[in-house]
């Protein structure tokens, strides 16, 4: 990597994307409260949606929302989809030797260089693989215990709840891990402005961290 | 001051790759709803044939209306309504209708009440 300062903004994340972004994090919040208030039956939880009653109502409902949100952003931006399909599924030498290191997060393993990446890190890669499973296995979960729940056999439903809620828990744990690495570390959580607010985040971070994305960009400019 | 955007559009590849994700997802909820259509029609086929089991039950029965059976005009007449069939009779009424909840005590005192003239 020169040494020479790269000026400049890359769009990282547009407009389109930050907004089905917004909405699927809201939603996600959403269902994961009135989750937890559901499973471990806590009352105060449930208050802030109305009672239990109303809030099983929004749980469910913000779970249509959950759905739509992503489905139309891939119906109407089938190209970006398909780009981070691309992106997350390609793992190439310098994605294992990053995640080796752990890009240099991990404080006890000493990196020079993290490994050449791409729009996503390795690490991103994998997150945005997991977080897909994990919304399709919460999604053909949910459905039958709202809908089914009068046809199917109760040891079906049961193995559904189970599904769900372990499926709900590890997603939690995956945002809370995404939002420290995007939103706090020093390292990273100038992304947390790109995705969230303006989209752009400056070329002097993107020229390092996602070197051959970098290289990609320049080549079209 | 430099902007840098991505390429529009996408390759053959990440085409391939994003209708592949996409089908894969469409596949997978499709067979899950056929799972859920086939509870739904087998349990609809369920009702109908103990519905129709019922029905047929019901038909073969030789008295099917308690009101012409001649054990209950029986009762009615020597009984609770002597000389008739007075189906809201007083007696029909306390002795056939139940009590709930927090009118069981008064019920209780009310058929102590009653107790002797039964003798």
């Amino acid at each position: 990597m020169s040494e020479e300062i790269i000026r400049g903004k890359v769009l990282k994340h547009d407009t389109q994307t930050r907004t089905m972004h917004w909405i699927h994090l809201l939603a996600f919040i959403i269902l994961g409260l009135t989750g937890i208030g559901f499973y471990w039956d806590i009352a105060g939880i449930a208050n802030i949606f109305g009672g239990p009653a109303n809030a099983s109502l929004v749980h469910r409902w913000t779970g249509v929302v959950f759905i739509v949100g992503p489905t139309l952003y891939i119906l109407l931006n089938f190209d970006r989809f398909s780009r981070f399909i691309d992106t997350i599924s390609s793992f190439s030498k310098d994605d294992f030797a990053w995640l080796k290191t752990m890009g240099g997060y991990v404080p006890f393993i000493k990196v020079e260089e993290a490994p050449p990446q791409e729009k996503y890190n390795a690490g991103q890669k994998i997150l945005g693989g997991l977080i897909i499973i994990g919304c399709l296995l919460i999604i053909l979960t949910g459905f039958p215990m709202w809908l089914w729940k009068d046809v199917v056999s109760s040891a079906f439903l049961a193995l559904c709840y189970n599904v769900h809620f372990w499926t709900a828990i590890i997603m939690i744990l995956l945002v809370a891990g995404h939002f420290f690495l995007a939103a706090i570390h020093p390292k990273s959580r100038v992304e947390f402005a790109s995705m969230m607010l303006d989209g752009y985040i400056d070329a002097e971070i993107t020229a390092p961290h996602n070197a051959k994305w970098f290289a990609e960009l320049q080549k079209t400019e | 001051m430099s902007i840098f955007t991505e390429k529009v559009g996408m390759t053959r590849r990440q085409f391939l790759k994003g209708s592949g994700m996409l089908a894969v997802a469409v596949i997978v909820s499709g067979v899950f709803a056929k799972i859920g259509f086939d509870a739904f029609a087998a349990s609809d086929e369920y009702i109908a044939q103990r519905a129709a089991g019922l029905y047929t039950l019901d038909e073969k029965m030789a008295l099917r209306k308690s009101h012409e059976n001649p054990e209950i005009i029986q009762i009615y007449q020597e009984f609770l309504s002597p000389g008739e069939q007075k189906y809201l009779s007083e007696k029909a009424h306390h002795l056939l209708h139940t009590k709930y909840g927090k009118d069981i005590p008064s019920f209780i005192e009310e058929l102590k009440g009653h107790s002797g003239e039964a003798a």
